[in-house]
């Protein structure tokens, strides 16, 4: 074993340094180039021709060009490329999708609505999405997804009343799994983990879909954290890893909670190699500079220069994490603040408030978070760390307001 | 075998891992007059998107497969971007290049072509992959008769028309008017010159002493003249050589600066011009004109407003310069009768600055590195 390993080093060490000197080289002359010779590979591209993945948009897309009037194959096409881009956290394939739809105007089928309303919630024009939803329910009220994705919009939106509408349309349906995770949910939210659990768990024993016994593990997860039982939501998330599929989401929560049971070193395993999705980058910045690893610094770099890019397009939907890239990674509570307050606008999951919580308790600015600390009284939502951070806040405030502790 | 694959393995995650981001490309380009020349990047991966770039199907995109498709790429990118001043301006690609940004291999289309106009507003027109990805946006760089501006052009914005009018020259003339004010504040060698022939302007040296003057406005008088000869002096050099008319060697108008200060330093301790200082500042400040102009040429002037921008940064230099006298004179003339201003501020000052300068000119003389970067 000892043997193998030098020779896989030295080795490796023949290939690498030439590399690393062509890298940096490269780096520091980043200016346009010609490259030298024809055999050059200058791009590798996601996805072969071979590939299952690519021989089936390729089908998708000849059903499309086949029929370029019918809204069928059109809405297939755009959901095979928007599932592609959440599985992967690649938004070249959401803006596929989005051309694919935009060729129809103002779409008239119930398919295309829907992916144009789950295109619009990506983009966090929730409204926009909302009133697509409802168009195609009202062109075919059997549709099933477009209740699930408008409870989905209404828990982002904290709107638990109207979740909870959406879910009932679920059961009428008789669609047990995506009502049981609709409603396990919405009681979660709003107060009752326990009861959330439990109903989580009965619509995880309705179903063998790998992608809807994915997303109630990885809900089961979170909500198990929350009630403060570290080892059950392990085996939830370790279950739903084990379906070997990519989820975007599963590994962002599975980073967060390894992150909170303070297992960095863990973080840098599981999501090793998926540097290139934002939000996953910033678990991996996070938890490098936990262990103050020296690629901390070119982690943290790496996921500002994705931020910048991001707002020289004038895109706002990464608020969320580019205030927990600011006051984690840059102790920029001011700049960290302004961000989750913007967010917490437009999106209120408990992971929203947290971090308008967190930001807030490290900027002494107790009056910032006050729609938070709203949302925690009315909701009863029942995390203790939430909790925990909410009466940390009172106590700010009281110091603010103390007539001696105004300046501290 | 199994080895291998695994240091292969390591070997790939060594490697910067690419971003994911939504499809952008660059785009700038620069109109002046009827002139455009430009550069635009746009990702290998979004033109094989729409031309299908991987001849061979390996999933991998070389140079070679690139190079193959050159003058489609270019007939492609062409079709998407239309540019109109006083009618369809004619764009050719003029070189094919390859960059990388944060996303991967971008192709670089080097641009040049020419308008029907010289003037007036430009309008821009871009549809590039809009029809395949509707997330895709042009981030414009454009440069329009020497005046930046900026714009996301996206399917909602895809033609948008850029003004070269009066804002954006008097934006143009702030601009230079900021750099010449800038320029004045961190050019200590022009200050220390004109400190130096402001020091004695509240004294009068009579029977080999130094006494203050009994009046404000006689210090006025002279602090007057020496700005107004100095101003005139170099705003005649710096025109000069900024038009490209009189050009020197750097190395000998710095030297000739530094030296200036020395001799207006020693002028102080030891008065050989008394009564006619405006020469002295107008003789120097024919040399610092230079200095300045140096300034000026590395900023680079725009053609279409070059005198605005002269005038500007000549401006700039001046009120830069106002400011120190405003800020100089009344503590010096409150303090003129005092030995703490005469011994330490006018004596002392001087020395100081005597022997700082002629460190400056042996460093810039002799091209040596002393004390200063």
């Amino acid at each position: 074993m000892a043997f193998s390993e030098l020779t896989c080093f030295r080795s490796f060490r023949l290939i690498v340094l030439p590399l690393a000197v062509a890298a940096l080289a490269a780096s520091a002359l980043a200016a346009p180039r010609k490259p030298l010779t024809d055999s050059e590979l200058l791009e590798r591209l996601p996805l072969r021709a071979g590939d299952g993945s690519a021989r089936e948009l390729a089908t998708l897309r000849a059903g499309m060009l086949a029929a370029p009037g019918a809204p069928g194959p059109a809405a297939l096409l755009a959901q095979a490329y928007f599932d592609l881009a959440m599985a992967r956290g690649d938004p070249r394939y959401v803006g596929y999708a989005e051309a694919v739809i935009a060729r129809f105007g103002e779409p008239q089928a119930a398919s295309l609505r829907v992916v144009r309303g789950l295109l619009r919630q990506y983009r966090h024009d929730f409204g926009g999405a909302l009133d697509d939803f409802a168009a195609a329910l009202a062109l075919d009220p059997g549709f099933a997804a477009a209740h699930a994705w408008r409870a989905a919009i209404f828990l982002v939106q904290a709107d638990y009343a109207a979740a909870q509408q959406e879910c009932a349309a679920l059961q009428d349906l008789g669609r047990a799994t995506l009502f049981g995770g609709c409603s396990g949910l919405v009681q979660a939210y709003s107060g009752h983990l326990d009861a959330g659990y439990r109903t989580l768990q009965q619509a995880l024993a309705t179903t063998d879909d790998p992608g809807n016994r994915l997303w109630l593990l990885t809900r089961l997860g979170e909500v198990a954290a929350w009630r403060g039982q570290p080892a059950l939501a392990e085996s939830h998330y370790r279950a739903a890893l084990a379906l070997g599929r990519d989820d975007g989401y599963l590994l962002a929560a599975w980073g967060d909670f390894l992150l909170d049971q303070n297992r960095p070193a863990e973080v840098l395993v599981a999501l090793a190699g998926w540097e290139s999705a934002d939000n996953l980058l910033l678990r991996l910045a996070e938890a490098a500079a936990a262990l103050r690893r020296p690629e901390a610094v070119r982690l943290a770099q790496a996921l500002g220069e994705r931020f910048a890019a991001a707002g020289l397009r004038g895109d706002t939907t990464h608020r969320a994490e580019e205030a927990r890239y600011r006051l984690r990674l840059r102790g920029d509570a001011g700049a960290a603040l302004r961000l989750a307050a913007e967010n917490y606008r437009v999106q209120r999951e408990p992971r929203d408030a947290r971090i308008l919580l967190e930001a807030a308790l490290a900027a002494g600015d107790a009056a910032a978070a006050q729609p938070a600390r709203d949302w925690l009284a009315a909701s009863g939502f029942e995390d203790a760390r939430l909790r925990r951070l909410g009466q940390e806040l009172v106590l700010v405030g009281r110091r603010a307001a103390s007539p001696g502790g105004a300046g501290r | 075998m199994l080895r291998r694959a695994l240091c292969l393995l390591l070997l790939l995650l060594a490697l910067p891992a690419l971003a994911h981001k939504a499809s952008d490309s660059y785009l700038v380009l620069d109109v002046q007059g009827r002139e455009v020349t430009g550069q635009w990047d746009i990702a290998l991966r979004d033109i094989d998107f729409a031309l299908g770039l991987d001849a061979d199907g390996d999933g991998g995109i070389t140079w070679g497969e690139v190079r193959a498709r050159h003058a489609e790429i270019a007939a492609w990118a062409l079709g998407r971007l239309a540019l109109r001043r006083g009618g369809e301006c004619r764009l050719a690609v003029a070189d094919h290049l390859i960059d990388s940004h944060s996303d991967g291999s971008y192709a670089v289309l080097r641009l040049a072509g020419s308008c029907p106009s010289a003037g007036g507003e430009l309008a821009l027109d871009y549809s590039l992959l809009f029809e395949l990805d509707a997330l895709h946006r042009g981030l414009l760089r454009l440069g329009l008769d020497g005046s930046t501006q900026t714009a996301v052009l996206s399917p909602q914005r895809a033609e948008q028309r850029f003004a070269a009018g009066e804002v954006s020259r008097l934006a143009q003339f702030g601009q230079y008017l900021v750099e010449g004010i800038w320029h004045i504040w961190i050019g200590f060698d022009h200050i220390l010159f004109l400190l130096s022939l402001l020091l004695p302007a509240v004294l009068v040296h009579e029977a080999r002493r130094w006494r203050g003057v009994a009046h404000f406005r006689q210090a006025l008088t002279e602090v007057l003249w020496v700005v107004t000869a100095f101003t005139v002096a170099h705003s005649i050099t710096l025109s000069l050589a900024a038009l490209g008319l009189v050009a020197l060697p750097s190395r000998l108008v710095e030297s000739a600066i530094a030296a200036s200060v020395v001799l207006a330093a020693a002028n102080n301790l030891k008065p050989l011009v008394e009564r006619r200082r405006w020469m002295v500042a107008f003789g120097f400040g024919l040399i610092h004109g230079f200095g300045f102009a140096s300034v000026l040429v590395e900023l680079g002037l725009p053609r279409e407003t070059l005198v605005l921008s002269l005038l500007g940064f000549n401006l700039g230099v001046e009120t830069g310069q106002l400011a120190i006298v405003a800020a100089f004179l009344p503590l010096a003339y409150a303090l003129r009768g005092t030995g703490f201003y005469r011994r330490l501020v006018f004596v002392g000052g001087s020395l100081a600055t005597l022997a700082i300068a002629l460190l400056w000119f042996v460093e810039r003389a002799f091209d040596l590195k002393l004390i200063s970067g």
